[in-house]
């Protein structure tokens, strides 16, 4: 199955393999040639027949078979390379773009690690096999092939007690490729956990060497690394047991034609030319025979990866759209959620029966205490997840209805984890808007208060973020993020956390700048603070994933509790200071819009 | 390649071979055997034939089919002991360099991570190790056996006739040019492939681990292309191997065609002149092959070999990348501290080229002290701390921990007593527990829950699926960014260094959870010497000193009280703040 699927992956490169093929038959017969014209040379040296030009003739032939040989082998070796590399670019591509189209909730369940193992380690076996494995495969086939059947014309009787053996052969290598298979997916799966283990590590090497846990970390690691080595050690051990006996196994073949054969041959019912030929042929046996082993090795190595690769590739894509989705039609961002139900494990609810109407152009704030499902609210409008029982519609459409790629260009995210990529600040910027001018970057930044700091840093907007974006502090980060969202212009703006990592006097500047980009604009925000709160039209009291309070802030103060204990805590004691001093403190002043007051 | 780096691999391999020498010994001497067992099996078949076929003597066929069979259940059990040796040896080797590979990155600076994506640290401790796999496991067998029957069918032509021999030897000169062509080229080929092959596996690091942006983005078709091309690159150059493969093979093949040729008419000649029996020629001919078939046994091993060395000069190059910060010799262990730090005429400098970041900074905390650092960005706060944790080394001036320079002690000794919390919260896959327990693994189920109840964890932790045995997924993304902020204060807590150094996260949490972060940190501070990058005001008001830097200066140091009674920068800074967050 795994196999036929594996050789799907050649179907576009059909005409090359059929080539190539050809190529190989073509270069063994050219090595077939030359004992032949050895021969014709080295008659013409025996006494009687002596012939100086025949001999002269058949040396040039044969180097003039050898170029011929090497021509075609070259042809043969060009073209199966490329098709190996050919399919295992192929393989990749079609993983990655799988990948990068899997949901939330696939990431939610696997590791980085795991899953880049399997794009580049398991590809790597596939291919040899694909590569080499196949042309050694046919290769061996036609000699077999050939061999019997010269066997079989020679001497039908000596030809059966020689191949025999082929059962006892076969056995073994079905049973030595049954009994790898599993050990050797296993040694894939052990190589993706140390995979996993060395992303992980190196990622929060931070954290490691914080805690000075070096030497614990690497004793972690030896142990993976002493599984693959385990395992690999199990499945030599299998090969030591099986590849030795079918490379011995044509031996007692060669033993049985010698004792049988030569019985009939001192008794005088087998001329000593044929038992020559016999043995001949069962010569040329050995080392097809004896790659058997090698080959059944290889081919349960890539069957086993080709598996773990398939498994990649069929997981379905549990966000997908309709056949008939449409774009998104134009609208002015009504969002509603209809008696909406979800959660990330079955039977655990994060969210229930929620009803919320978002006006067109208006903004409404979620708030309620950590965990209570205000992030998975908002992952449900963007359609990163689907819901387990209502609907969510924007303008109208349920959002399963519409496209994704219109749907998601409508909604602009800031997150609270803000992953930048390690590329230039512009790019990372117009992430979501690759054809921005540079004009539209620059306005988005200036509105996300990160233009002063951007220019300050050492290439401006050229200088390329470190991995993760490590290099600038969270507040930097979050900024650039906020400009990342604004730049693509979203109907819907959510804003989760957006400035969490944002001191006051900068939130200040952002939220003036924020009141602006809103305006026209469908926005949630998520947040903590009073002053990004007062930004909402409408506030909505989310706890244990249900709707507990919704209205203006005069409603909810008289209302609910856990607003009324929001709005009593924004003291100045609960907030961060400037330390980013990207701007003059002048001109902060003038932006915060207050008067001077001092302690 | 220069000559000294092909030493410094061989002796790398070497290094790494020599535990395993006796079970490599042992290993060679069953692939004598095994070897030995190959050549002589035929012998011995030819024997039941010219001795008993021959003589029409059907004992003799026993006796020496007897003999054959001796001979080939030898060879089988070598074969076994031989092959399950080799790979023990082989995957263990792989496995020590990958162990020693990891170790070595672990200790590497800081600076490193921050100039090499996670994913080409990642190819060479997987893809670079599995590259030289079939050359550790099967190479031996192949180069041993191949040269033994080599040499072996030298001696043999050698003795049947030298002047045919040496005619057989002429197409060398050649081999040996193509050979030194075909090595320059593809090591080159297989040293870009290894390199591409890094570069792909960052792509799918970076991109894989930032998926949820990338589709929230709508960016797979902009990154799908992308990725073809970093993909399509590293095909590229592994084309250049293959073709410099699809010539050198061919090549060595039509040499051994000649080769042939050449010894036909030569011993043609010699034939006609009298000087070679016919007979003579005929059983030369016959062994060419013996010859030649080793010879490209080896080239083979040889592109094997090439593709090994690639991947061995790649890691070799993570292990010779010298850690920048390293114990200096006779660094001694630091003995368990009381936390009295201090700063003398620090001056400091990234790298030689880089400018001055630090000009003199001086400063000391008291055992127990509370110190806040306060200044914008890029003043040297942190700069201040990497040098306290010996992330690096000032350019001049000293730092002192209890009167003792932290040059002169082990690193380990020193981070031991340190605690460090970052500003992001960095959580790895696994249980909550064993998160919080990271600092300290030996610590008890009731010191992991009395840590999480001291910083007001435990509540939540409770409430998880698991409660403590949750797991948290990759980074922690099962938990909120407040809870993580949590877990990771419980983990220094449990840490309970004499010295911490707390980058404060910014990220604002709703009400309770900021209540309890406060009260966490309060926790967290008391009865050690704490370093906080600050920037919530009730930490700096909170803080027994408060050090404000400003372009690499300690412009001012003292108390909130002090610091505002003064009326200098502290007092401007303050008052901005205060205003902004009225």
């Amino acid at each position: 199955m795994t196999f036929r699927r594996l050789f799907g992956f050649l179907r576009p490169y059909r005409g090359q393999v059929i080539v190539s093929t050809l190529l190989a038959i073509g270069s063994q017969v050219a090595v077939l040639t030359i004992p032949f014209l050895t021969g014709r040379a080295i008659d013409a040296t025996q006494p009687g027949h002596r012939d100086r030009s025949a001999l002269m003739l058949n040396a040039g032939l044969i180097v003039v078979a050898g170029a011929l040989q090497g021509v075609l082998m070259f042809w043969r070796r060009f073209l199966a390379g490329r098709l190996s590399l050919a399919v295992e670019y192929d393989l990749r591509n079609a993983m990655y773009r799988h990948l990068q189209r899997l949901s939330f909730g696939f990431y939610d369940r696997h590791q980085t690690g795991q899953l880049m193992s399997r794009a580049t380690v398991d590809l790597q076996s596939v291919r040899f096999f694909l590569g080499y494995g196949l042309i050694f495969f046919s290769q061996n086939l036609i000699t077999v092939v050939v061999v019997v059947a010269a066997l079989v014309a020679i001497d039908w009787q000596l030809a059966l007690i020689a191949l025999a053996i082929s059962p006892a052969i076969m056995v073994a290598a079905y049973r030595y490729s049954r009994i790898s298979h599993p050990v050797l997916k296993d040694v894939q799966q052990r190589i993706a956990d140390v995979t996993t283990h060395a992303e992980e590590n190196i990622v929060g090497v931070r954290v490691v060497k914080a805690f000075a846990q070096e030497e614990r970390e690497t004793t972690r690691f030896a142990r993976l690394a002493g599984r693959v080595f385990d395992q690999a050690i199990t499945a030599a051990r299998i090969q030591a047991r099986y590849v030795p006996m079918l490379q011995s196994l044509p031996n007692l073949a060669i033993a049985a034609v010698l004792l049988v054969g030569g019985y009939s041959v001192i008794h005088g019912s087998l001329s000593l030319g044929s038992f020559f030929a016999v043995n001949g042929y069962l010569l040329l046996l050995v080392v097809p025979l004896r790659s058997v082993g090698m080959w059944v090795g290889q081919y349960q190595r890539a069957m086993a990866s080709g598996e773990r690769i398939f498994e990649i590739l069929d997981v379905d894509r549990d966000i997908v759209e309709r056949p008939d989705a449409a774009p998104l039609s134009e609208g002015p961002g009504h969002i509603r959620l209809e008696g909406v139900e979800f959660g990330y494990d079955p039977g655990r609810p994060v969210l229930r029966d929620v009803d919320l109407d978002v006006a067109a152009g208006s903004t409404v704030a979620l708030i309620g205490p950590t965990g209570c499902g205000k992030t998975t609210l908002t992952a449900l409008i963007p359609r990163f997840y689907d819901v387990a029982a209502g609907r969510v519609t924007v303008d109208g459409a349920d959002v399963r209805d519409v496209t994704l790629d219109s749907l998601r260009a409508d909604v602009g995210i800031v997150s609270q984890d803000t992953f930048l990529f390690s590329t230039s600040v512009a790019e990372n910027i117009a992430y979501g808007t690759p054809d921005a001018t540079p004009d539209e970057i620059v306005r988005a930044a200036r509105q996300a208060q990160a233009h002063d700091f951007i220019c300050d840093l050492p290439d401006g907007y050229e200088t390329r973020v470190g991995e993760r974006g490590l290099t600038l502090s969270g507040g930097q980060r979050q900024r650039i993020a906020i400009a990342r969202a604004l730049l693509m212009n979203p109907r819907i703006l959510i804003l989760d956390d957006a400035t969490a990592s944002v001191d006051a006097t900068t939130e200040a500047k952002i939220k003036l700048a924020l009141r602006e980009v809103m305006k026209g604009r469908t926005t949630l925000i998520i947040a903590h603070r009073l002053s990004t709160i007062s930004l909402a039209e409408k506030i909505v009291v989310l706890e244990a994933g249900r709707i507990v309070a919704q209205g203006t802030h005069a409603d909810l103060i008289e209302e609910s509790d856990v607003y009324r204990q929001i709005h009593s805590h924004g003291l100045v004691d609960r907030t961060f200071v400037d330390l980013d001093g990207d701007a003059p403190v002048a001109e902060r002043r003038a932006a915060s819009g207050s008067p001077r007051r001092l302690p | 390649m220069t000559r000294p780096q092909r030493f410094r691999r061989g002796r790398t391999l070497g290094r790494f071979a020599r535990p395993y020498t006796r079970r490599a010994v042992v290993a060679a001497v069953t692939l004598l055997v095994a070897t030995g067992a190959s050549v002589a099996g035929p012998l011995a078949a030819k024997e039941v034939i010219d001795r008993g076929i021959r003589t029409g003597d059907y004992n003799r066929v026993v006796l020496w089919v007897a003999v054959f069979l001796v001979i080939v259940m030898a060879g089988w059990i070598a074969t076994a002991a031989q092959s399950y040796l080799t790979s023990w040896v082989g995957e263990r080797i792989l496995a020590d360099i990958r162990i020693a590979v990891f170790a070595h990155v672990q200790r590497l600076d800081l600076g490193f991570f921050e100039r090499t994506p996670a994913g080409v640290v990642i190819s060479r401790l997987t893809n670079d190790v599995e590259a030289m796999n079939s050359m550790v496991t099967d190479g031996p067998t192949t180069l041993l056996q191949n040269t033994l029957t080599l040499i072996g069918s030298a001696i043999v032509l050698l003795v049947l006739d030298w002047r045919l021999a040496l005619a057989t030897l002429s197409v060398f000169p050649a081999m040996a040019i193509g050979t030194a062509i075909f090595r320059r080229y593809s090591a080159r080929a297989y040293r870009r492939t290894r390199e591409r092959m890094g570069d792909v596996t960052a792509s799918l690091q970076e991109d894989i681990s930032g998926v949820r942006v990338v589709q929230a983005f709508r960016r797979e078709d902009a990154n799908y292309r992308r990725f073809i091309a970093v993909n399509d690159r590293y095909r590229y150059a592994n084309v250049q191997t293959v073709n410099a493969a699809s010539i050198y093979f061919p090549f060595v093949s039509l040499l051994s065609a000649v080769a042939t040729a050449v010894v036909l008419g030569y011993g043609g000649i010699l034939v006609f002149d009298g000087q070679l029996s016919p007979g003579a020629l005929f059983a030369f001919i016959g062994l060419l092959s013996n010859f030649f078939d080793p010879v490209q046994q080896l080239s083979q091993f040889y592109q094997t070999m090439l593709a090994a060395m690639a991947a061995l000069e790649k890691i070799v190059e993570v292990l010779d990348t010298e850690p920048a910060m390293a114990d200096a010799a006779g660094a001694r262990e630091l003995p368990q501290i009381a936390g009295r730090v201090e700063f003398t005429d620090v001056q400091f400098a990234y790298s030689a080229t880089s400018a001055e970041v630090l000009h003199g900074v001086s400063f000391a905390a008291e055992p127990g002290q509370t110190v806040a650092l306060v200044g914008h960005t890029g003043a040297g706060k942190s700069t201040v701390v990497k040098l306290l944790a010996r992330f690096y080394d000032p350019t001049s001036g000293r730092v002192l921990i209890d009167g003792t320079d932290v040059r002169d002690v082990t690193a380990r000794s020193l981070r031991s007593q340190l605690g460090i919390v970052p500003q992001e919260s960095f959580l790895f896959s696994g249980s909550v527990r064993s998160n919080i327990a990271f600092g300290r693994p030996e610590a008890t189920a009731e010191e992991v829950v009395a840590a999480a109840e001291a910083v007001g964890a435990d509540a939540f932790i409770r409430a998880l699926p698991d409660g403590y045995d949750t797991e948290i997924q990759e980074r922690g993304a099962r938990l909120s960014i407040g809870q993580r902020q949590l877990v990771a204060f419980a983990r220094a807590l449990l840490a309970d260094p004499r010295i911490l150094i707390l980058d404060e996260a910014t990220s604002s949490v709703d009400i309770p959870t900021e209540a309890r972060i406060e009260e966490a940190l309060e926790t967290l501070l008391r009865g050690r010497t704490a370093f906080v990058v600050a920037h919530r005001l009730s930490t700096i008001r909170r803080a027994d000193v408060i050090v404000v830097l400003e372009h690499g200066r300690v412009i001012e140091a003292g108390t909130h009280r002090q610091l505002i009674e003064r009326r200098g920068r502290y007092y401007a800074l303050y008052d901005d703040w205060v205003e902004a967050v009225a």
